[in-house]
């Protein structure tokens, strides 16, 4: 029943093409000299060099990273343990309501998430006066809830597909239940734990909605600065912007596939 | 078939001093031996499912002993019991005289090689051997002396540095025995220890098993579906059904003897006719048949008159006969109906006047050019008092 | 063999499970009731009060009058507000026009998609994968941004378009409805496929075999075996894009027209041009109500899925 058929492959390049066409497009012109899309006017750098320059665009970069790469740390720590509860605590009570809290961020719309936690941190402000103005943490903290959630999806699939008398295993070698957990069950999952770090970290690099609302005064995120240039119309820094982002990925996948090839 | 027991050998590199050079032979026999593993009334329920049913169990040392029975049977809970990967609903698990009910897995003085071999994938076989001897903080140069025993022992020194993914189905085996022998175990659980390896091989590691068993002198409890395996390897088998255990003994006696209708069943192929005590004659019983005609059997037990039976023939001791013999004390006529050539034997199946079909095994001595026997041909089914056995129900 | 899927717990209570249990369970708890479940109940609190010009910018829920008196005030104003006029109203149908419309978008792009990857050969499967999540690890923001320079009336859309000579002026795609449908179904495409081709792979292809051995043709085949069999993998993928694209704010903001509202740029309005929080809560909870019944029907198929794996 392998047989392909024409009108599915055409459907698939299509996918592809409609997928791929507007990057690569906005790769091209991210090299174009002329500020207009339509116009090419010559093969330049001209844009990259400007974007280099950008001392708000590459603050506010700098910011993102910092939150992202905070953010993917714990959500990969939080989003482990969640996913230790569901796959190795069997049926414990609350076990339907945590996986409901784990699911709903997934597909929550971010405008909600955004609005519901501004009012929190509004709340504990007035309450506890925490937190002290809004931020690099209050931005972390609401990134770190819903990228828990995809974590824990990722580690829970690999966690799940793990054979458990090797964990039984190593019980009876001797091993207590710390010992085997550090040193069985988390070798087993690293690379969930990794793919998991890089999906949190893409998450909150990306996220515009939930920042922009838990954000404050002088904290401003990279999609901040984005969206506000590409409100007013195209922008070839931004062309130059994501030909870097995309080149910057496309070197991950490389990596990434080099060393899988070679294990 | 024959039985494997357990000789203490007198080896200089074993690995666990056995108490005494001279052990009984058969110390379940003795009522004054003491047992190494002592199952008292376990019983394990998972919901409403009993898969270990009120069992109790004496294990001696030194046996290599083996719990047979179909998937589902509650074998491997059983085993899983004793290595304390999960723990009785009720019941006691005694193991040298130490009541180990609820000691976690990791305190046991028991070791277990999983069905799956469960090597972990991360590390090599040198790592995982040593993997235990690590937990119990032996200094590095007595792990690697270890390691190195095991490594020998199981000839796969020349694999150490190899990881898991990198070995065949035999070679992972070996690893999951050195690893699970490498702390030097009283007792070892083999869960399906030769499952996962094709038929030639298994043949030959069975022996290698036993051999292995018999110079360490460890006592070894194996969970096995297979019962030619179970018979070849054990000391003793308990053969498991629904949980329970229907019959303890040695794998002549399970086959030979068998208590009961499942036993007999379960182990090998074998004729049941159905019927009921007549009259007694001495150490012999006369049955009167379901298929009509009476039967003389050898009964071990008495029974009163008038008790329902069951007598169970194995196929290769009946005798079949092209005109009745004179010394055929029972006797069946009937057709033979198929003929299954297995080169070594053949099973024939023979319909009786009565309608029921006998199975039975000539071995083929003869190169078989011609059919000496053919589909249609008039035969007689002949057996001694003490080709069978009787069972009540 | 004997293995029993139902696990008895592995240990005894004993007090280091008993920690294991603790952290592993309280603390996902913990922080997702604090960040996740708390909040919910902030928004509907402040979404029954008033707006305020002050800091924060709505009135107080209750407050302690003189005598130790606890008054409280509930204001059913928004909701009245929303009922009444028309315009959320339309953008909440808006909405769920959109989300069906570029649900049915991806299905119809993403199924086959789906389909031919999980035929393809072993080798090329995970490539193919691969360049589906791809565009995801790039900038959200940036690929919807991308399609106005394609859109735009002056675009290259267009340019290609008068270029083939298949149009004489230009076409306005750019802030129409249109625009938003495209974006839509480029920006979720891979949510839709990734389930699907999840569920494809995991049918048992010999399933096929048997059905072209009784005599089934191949489309034949597809429509009694396959589809039906791929239905969770259907509703899977439609849940994850529309749920999420009912409250859309990017997309529309950024290539739709001015004129059609979507709930999700309604609620930022309100809350950032015209400070209104209470009113945006409002229409947060009215949203989320919206939004239950396609969750719960989702997390069900979920659970489902996951009793029947193990």
């Amino acid at each position: 029943m392998r047989r392909r058929s024409w009108p599915l492959l055409s459907v698939l390049a299509f996918g592809y093409a409609f997928l791929y066409v507007p990057i690569l497009l906005l790769i091209l012109y991210s090299f174009n000299e002329s500020r207009l899309v339509t116009v090419w006017s010559g093969f330049s750098f001209k844009w990259y060099g400007e974007l280099l320059h950008n001392r708000q665009l590459l603050d506010a970069a700098w910011l993102s990273v910092r939150i992202a790469a905070l953010n993917a740390t714990i959500a990969v720590v939080l989003g482990t343990l969640a996913a230790n509860a569901l796959v190795r605590h069997g049926r414990f009570r609350g076990r339907t309501g945590l996986e409901l809290l784990l699911t709903a961020p997934l597909v929550m719309p971010d405008v909600i998430i955004g609005l519901s936690m501004l009012l929190l941190f509004v709340a504990l402000q007035q309450t506890i006066g925490w937190p002290d103005g809004r931020g690099f943490s209050t931005i972390t903290i609401a990134h770190i809830t819903f990228s828990m959630a995809y974590v824990a999806v990722v580690v829970r699939s690999r966690l799940a597909r793990m054979d458990s008398s090797l964990e039984e295993a190593a019980m009876d070698l001797g091993a207590r239940p710390l010992t085997v957990y550090l040193r069985i069950t988390l070798p087993l999952i690293a690379p969930a734990l990794l793919s998991g770090w890089l999906l949190a970290f893409t998450l909150s690099l990306d996220d515009l909605v939930i920042a922009s609302f838990v954000s404050g005064p002088g904290a401003t995120t990279l999609p901040m600065v984005i969206y506000s240039s590409v409100r007013m119309g195209v922008s070839p820094q931004i062309n130059a912007l994501a030909s870097l982002v995309v080149a910057l990925v496309a070197l991950a996948v490389v990596i990434a596939g080099v060393s899988l090839r070679r294990r | 078939m024959d039985t494997l027991e357990v000789q203490p050998l007198n080896e200089s590199r074993r690995l666990v001093p056995s108490p005494s050079d001279r052990r009984p032979l058969e110390p379940w026999q003795d009522p004054k031996a003491a047992p190494y593993v002592r199952i008292e009334r376990v019983t394990k329920q998972f919901g409403d499912v009993y898969a270990v049913d009120d069992v109790s169990l004496n294990i001696f040392q030194g046996e290599f002993f083996s719990l047979l029975g179909s998937s589902g049977c509650g074998k491997s809970t059983l085993l899983r019991l004793l290595a304390g990967l999960e723990y009785p609903t009720s019941g006691r698990i005694y193991i040298d005289g130490v009541d180990v009910t609820d000691v976690p897995p990791y305190s046991r003085p028991v070791n277990m090689m999983f069905q799956s071999y469960a090597l972990f994938p991360h590390m090599t076989v040198e790592q995982n051997i040593e993997f235990g001897l690590k937990q119990d903080r032996l200094p590095r140069r007595e792990r690697a002396e270890r390691v190195g025993e095991m490594l020998d022992l199981l000839r796969i020194t020349e694999l150490r540095k190899r990881r898991p993914d990198q070995l065949s189905g035999g070679q992972r085996q070996r690893v999951a025995l050195a690893r699970s022998l490498a702390k030097h175990p009283k007792l070892l659980l083999l869960d399906e220890p030769l499952g996962a390896l094709d038929k030639r091989l298994r043949e030959n590691t069975q022996f290698e098993l036993v051999n292995l068993q018999e110079r360490l002198g460890i006592t070894f409890v194996t969970v096995t579906h297979d019962q030619e395996e179970a018979m070849t390897m054990s000391s003793r088998i308990a053969v498991m059904d629904a949980g329970q255990i229907m019959q303890v003994d040695t794998p002549t006696a399970i086959y030979e003897f068998p208590n009961g209708r499942f036993v007999a069943e379960f182990i090998g192929s074998v004729n049941l006719f159905e019927g009921k005590i007549v009259e007694i004659q001495g150490d012999d019983v006369l049955i009167e048949a379901q298929f009509g005609g009476l039967m003389q059997m050898r009964s071990l037990q008495p029974h009163p008159i008038g008790t329902p039976v069951v007598v169970a023939i194995r196929p290769e001791k009946l005798r079949l006969c092209q005109t009745p013999s004179d010394d055929g004390v029972n006797r069946l006529q009937g057709v033979v109906e198929d003929i299954a050539y297995l080169g070594d034997v053949s099973i024939y199946r023979i319909r009786t006047g009565g309608g029921t079909l006998v199975e039975m095994t000539l071995t083929n001595i003869q190169p078989r050019t011609e059919q000496a026997l053919t589909w249609e041909q008039e035969v007689w089914v002949e057996w001694s008092p003490t080709s069978g056995v009787v069972l009540t129900e | 063999m004997t293995r029993l899927s139902k696990r008895s717990k592995r240990l005894r209570p004993s007090g280091e499970h008993r920690l294991s249990r603790l952290i592993n369970i309280g603390l996902p708890y913990l922080w997702l009731g604090l960040f996740f479940l708390l909040p919910f109940a902030i928004v509907l609190r402040i979404s029954l009060a008033e707006p305020l010009l002050a800091q924060p910018p709505y009135t107080a829920l209750w407050e302690w009058a003189e005598q130790g008196i606890l008054q409280i005030r509930l204001n059913l104003g928004n909701f009245q507000l929303i009922r009444e006029d028309d315009i959320y109203l339309a953008a909440l149908l808006n909405s769920l026009w959109v989300a069906l419309v570029g649900t049915l978008g991806c299905l119809l792009l993403g199924y086959p998609m789906a389909y031919a990857i999980a035929t393809a050969p072993e080798r090329r499967r995970i490539l193919l994968l691969m360049l589906i999540i791809l565009p995801f690890w790039t900038s959200f923001l940036i690929r919807v941004y991308a399609w106005i320079g394609i859109l735009n009336a002056n675009g290259l859309l267009n340019n290609f378009l008068l270029w083939l000579g298949v149009i004489d002026t230009p076409l306005k795609i750019l802030h129409t409805q249109t625009a938003v449908y495209i974006g839509v179904i480029y920006s979720y495409l891979p949510f839709m496929i990734l389930p699907l081709y999840a569920n494809l792979t995991r049918l048992d292809p010999t399933l096929l075999e048997a059905a072209a051995d009784l005599g089934c043709r191949p489309w034949r085949a597809f429509t009694r075996v396959t589809l039906p069999l791929s239905l969770p993998g259907i509703v899977a993928g439609s849940m994850l894009v529309f749920i999420p694209v009912v409250g859309e704010f990017v997309i529309p903001d950024l290539l739709g027209s001015p004129g059609s509202l979507m709930i999700g740029k309604l609620m930022w309005t309100e809350f950032f041009a015209n400070k209104d929080w209470p009113l945006a809560s409002a229409l947060a909870i009215v949203l989320l109500a919206v939004l239950v019944v396609p969750f719960v029907l989702m997390q069900r198929l979920q659970q489902d899925d996951e009793d029947g794996r193990t």
